[in-house]
């Protein structure tokens, strides 16, 4: 972890640190890291990962529509919107 | 010499699958309805919607493999892929990376180079994004989520694709196949069938890749054949003259200008950061399942062309037509299956019943009429106990109704009627009381006859043998 | 000092004091976020709904740390909750502790429940992963949170629990309502006869901690309960591994708050990304956004295989532990935090400190175990095992308060 690639992992996450937040992060991981150390030193190669920790399968719903919500109760909380859009700065594609 | 160059295609499709409802939540999925009215919390990106399987998902996206001879992965599961874009509620998308619905299939094309399998190399189940609508007079972009989490499949092919003529083969054999399964609607026009085209360039021969571009979201067969025309152009030239150099990158095609153009935002090819979803647990097809869609799959189509023709006696014209749709084919096998006359029941629906559909302005697919009463329709016409104007009402009848022709036709009493005597007291009184038509007859004139027939056949309702009134007004008039 | 950002006033009987994690249709809800300052939820969390169903009062929204995974509440837009002593202690913990509420619901993640019940001598129990529905809780760490309860007394705890234990077919990772019946204090259980102790977690504690261990095991023992020393150093791995986990699963459920939808908006954008990063930017805090980061970080494609592709393979080394632990004991005793009081200085002089405490609270996480916490430190047991745990709990009444 260096501060270019704090850098890249601020835009992709939509955040952006203070200097001393940047500090206090690089600190942060570097001790995360130094924990990587031990994780990795056990041997998992035959260990097989486990998502769910409850073995249960295939939850599935029958296809049937529900409607419930009205688009105004929808966007009552909206920051801005348009005849009942959602509205956001134009986008450059 | 010149350098000979060969084109390299891989093709990513995405196909809306035909559910009633969303992927993960339970709101509508059909097209259209007024913007942001098919949503819910789940799909408006809300805390605390949890999302639960919508079980015909799977159903299709196994029968999509299986239709395209693929492997099925008996336990298969969604993964998080994580960006940013306001069409994307959760900021993730729900899709399959680690361990998708198919793997490994194979499609068969046909081209004017012969026949030419296409390697399949997954598809994977996963939710649409929604859908935005840019305003430049305001600056602004507007969201809505219709369409956010709308089940698609998409078909990841090896770049097995080498011409603008193979990708067009490839599209209209995907779209067939599935629509014959009932997998997806397969429209382009509304976005249930999208592809993104990567394309590279190397000289024929030569086994190492150039490098690649993708252009994405393309919805019209057209635009792609002049899209991979431009792009492979812009390749060889970029090769042989150094115009440009050629970067790994997504472009836009635009078809009205006819050329394609780098994607200003770089940072979209970003980390996606894919992990398995805690919230959804594997899918596990058992054999049941498994068996049960197996078995509920079509024949391909060519086979079932095949079989219009050499054994119920089809024309290639009629068999052609009717296998360009599952619809089609089900209600003229059912209506076969009872009637026993597949000619008949061809032209029942190649004219009568396609009439009726363009009159309510639906496609082919929409075609939603119970075979088997249309079977007892036609063998009642053969009869020559209900006449051809009538059938026709009560067709039109079973477009709404789930009706019984025969006692339909009774009800309104459209049966034939093999009454003589009450057909002679209709010729009588029509000849009375149109003397001009008959003098006209006698003089010479044919026509005339058929507006007396006419007004007979109206009088008795249509219930009439058109050989009987014929014959009968003959000898009355002459 | 105010415990809760929205009171119930009219809440009568038996009233229940919900944690700002917990979606509720008529009261905002925040997770102790600026982001979600004032949103309001269309619908109840499927907890709440039992809870009024089965004729309980909600006594209002207890304020929480920011999306509840720090200590105690620390971080929290509305402020922390300060003792007159100094010391910091979660709201609801504190509403149930002076006799507001009954009990409190929580969501426990980075076990922040357990820990304010063990340091308020209260009963507080994590039950088994997916026999509480998750429906309408503000999602931290989805593979290994839980609804937990906390209150005074095991009964109380007890009485909760078998209102909001059941299926519910809209969380996909409920169990059967055949597996959830066995949490009900009705099921039968056998008491526990053998216990073991987590030494090496147990020896990281301070002092005080580790005299209250000892205290609890001469209890036990005078129940007749045998109570041994086992080696865990697989288990104190578990802290990584759910850090891990953790906060990539959390990276991942707060990208949801982007500013566009609902919630704090900036005003100072004219681009979507100056609105996305303003927006998160000004609305998070600090160990929230750390989380993010990190979290982010761990599911790179650099990094996925050796640290969260890791992580889901340490949970399975633990789980396996575990259950070669409970085929000699019937439950694990171990502490809840490392000291008995944290106070604002703690907090400020080690920002993620709650990464360090989930050493002891993570073991239960990462697996979905039940833990219960009793007599100030915490019990964990089999699955399904909650009325074993609950009854060493009622042993434990009195002890460490």
């Amino acid at each position: 972890m260096d501060r270019e690639i704090l850098r890249r992992l601020e835009k992709l996450n939509q955040l952006q640190l203070t200097e001393q937040e940047k500090e206090a992060f690089l600190a942060f991981y570097a001790k995360q890291e130094n924990e990587m150390d031990v994780l990795n030193s056990i041997n998992t190669d035959e260990t097989e990962r486990m998502v769910h920790v409850m073995p249960i399968l295939t939850v599935v719903r029958e296809d049937k529509v529900i409607k419930k919500y009205s688009r105004e109760d929808l966007q009552k909380g909206a920051p801005e919107t348009t005849e009942g859009y959602w509205q956001v700065p134009r986008l450059v594609e | 010499m010149a350098t000979k160059y060969e084109t390299v295609i891989g093709l990513e499709v995405h196909i809306e699958l035909a559910t009633e409802s969303k992927i993960f939540c339970s709101c509508s999925a059909k097209f259209g309805g007024e913007q942001n009215d098919h949503v819910c919390p789940a799909c408006c990106g809300m805390p605390g919607m949890l999302p639960v399987v919508n079980k015909h998902v799977v159903d299709l996206g196994m029968t999509a493999g299986m239709m395209l001879n693929c492997d099925i992965n008996r336990v298969t599961t969604f993964d998080k892929k994580s960006y940013y874009y306001p069409d994307l509620p959760g900021s993730y998308q729900t899709t399959q990376w680690f361990s998708p619905v198919a793997v490994n299939g194979t499609v068969r094309i046909n081209t004017s180079k012969g026949e030419k399998d296409i390697r399949i190399k997954q598809i994977h189940m996963e939710e649409d994004a929604g859908k935005l609508v840019h305003d430049d007079w305001t600056n602004t972009t507007f969201v809505d989520f219709n369409r956010t989490s709308v089940p698609l499949i998409e078909i990841v092919s090896q770049p097995d694709l080498s011409s603008a003529e193979e990708v067009v083969a490839y599209l209209e054999r995907l779209r067939s196949l599935l629509r014959f399964a009932k997998v997806s609607e397969c429209r382009m026009e509304q976005g249930s069938m999208r592809c993104d085209v990567n394309l590279s360039v190397r000289p024929e021969g030569s086994n190492v890749l150039g490098v690649r571009t993708e252009m994405k979201n393309m919805n019209s067969i057209s635009a792609i054949e002049r899209a991979i025309e431009y792009e492979t152009a812009r390749h060889i030239d970029a090769i042989e003259n150094g115009t440009e150099e050629l970067v790994q990158e997504t472009r836009r095609w635009d078809d009205i200008k006819g050329k394609s153009f780098a994607m200003r935002n770089k940072e979209t090819a970003g980390d996606y950061r894919y992990f398995p979803d805690p919230n959804v647990m594997p899918v596990c097809i058992d054999d049941e399942w498994f068996d049960g869609i197996k078995a509920s799959l079509p024949e391909f189509p060519e086979v079932k062309k095949d079989k219009y023709i050499t054994e119920l006696g089809l024309g290639e014209y009629d068999a052609d037509l009717l296998t360009e749709s599952r619809a089609l084919c089900d209600v003229f096998e059912e209506a076969y299956a009872e009637c026993g006359m597949a000619k008949e029941a061809a032209n029942w629906i190649i004219s009568n019943c396609m009439k009726v559909l363009n009159r309510k302005q639906l496609t082919a697919d929409m075609l939603d009429i119970n075979g088997k009463a249309l079977g007892q329709l036609i063998k009642l016409v053969a009869d020559g106990k209900v006449g051809n104007a009538n059938a026709r009402k009560i067709l039109d009848e079973m477009f709404e109704n789930d009706i019984e022709p025969e006692k339909y036709a009774e009800e309104n009493g459209f049966i034939v009627s093999n009454d003589t005597s009450k057909i002679q007291d209709v010729i009588n009184a029509v000849v009375a009381a149109d003397q001009k038509s008959v003098a006209d007859f006698k003089s010479g004139k044919e026509k005339a006859l058929m507006a007396l027939f006419g007004k007979c056949m109206k009088e008795l309702k249509g219930n009439c043998d058109p050989q009987i009134l014929r014959e009968m007004l003959l000898k009355t008039i002459q | 000092m105010e415990l809760y950002i929205t009171k119930n006033e009219k809440a009568t009987g038996k009233i229940i004091a919900l944690d700002d994690m917990i979606l509720t249709k008529d009261y905002p809800t925040a997770a102790g976020s600026k982001m979600l300052d004032g949103y309001m939820s269309l619908f109840n969390a499927e907890v709440v709904d039992r809870l009024t169903n089965g004729g309980y009062s909600i006594g209002g929204k207890a304020k929480v740390g920011e999306l509840c995974i720090d200590l105690l509440g620390e971080t929290s837009y509305f402020g922390a909750i300060e003792r007159n002593d100094g010391t910091l202690i979660t709201a609801s913990s504190e509403i149930v502790k002076i006799g507001e509420a009954l009990a409190a619901i929580g969501l426990d993640a980075n076990g922040t429940s357990r820990r304010a019940a063990a340091l308020n001598g209260q009963i507080c129990v994590k039950p088994t992963y997916g026999t509480v529905s998750r429906f309408g809780t503000i999602s931290i760490a989805c593979s290994g949170e839980a609804v937990s309860v906390t209150a005074n007394t095991v009964d109380a705890v007890k009485e909760v629990l078998d209102v909001i234990v059941g299926h519910d077919d809209k969380d996909g990772t409920s169990l059967s309502e055949e597996k959830c019946a066995l949490l009900k204090s009705n099921a039968e259980f056998s008491p526990a006869k053998k216990i073991a102790i987590a030494k090496s977690i147990t020896d990281s504690a301070e002092d005080s901690v580790k005299s209250k261990i000892e205290e609890v095991k001469s209890v036990l023992e005078a129940n007749g309960i045998e109570v041994c020393e086992i080696d865990d150093s697989v288990l104190s791995v578990a802290k990584s591994a759910w850090n891990i986990l953790m906060s990539a699963e959390l990276c991942n459920n707060v990208s949801r708050y982007d500013g566009v939808k609902y919630g704090y908006r900036t005003p100072n954008y004219t681009t979507i990304d100056e609105l996305y990063t303003n927006s998160r930017t000004e609305a998070f805090g600090e160990l929230l956004k750390t989380a993010i980061l990190f979290g982010s970080e761990t599911l790179s494609t650099d990094n996925y295989m050796k640290m969260y592709d890791k992580g889901l393979r340490i949970r399975r080394i633990i789980v396996e532990k575990f259950a070669e632990i409970f085929e000699s004991f019937d439950a694990v005793l171990l502490p809840a935090s490392a000291k008995n009081a944290y106070t604002k200085a703690d907090t400020d002089a080690n920002k993620y400190i709650a990464y360090d405490e989930n050493l002891y609270t993570a073991p239960a996480s990462i697996t979905g175990l039940p833990a219960v916490v009793a007599g100030g430190v915490q019990f964990i047991g089999k699955a399904f095992s909650e009325n074993t745990l609950l009854d060493i709990a009622s042993k434990l009444e009195g002890v460490g308060k």
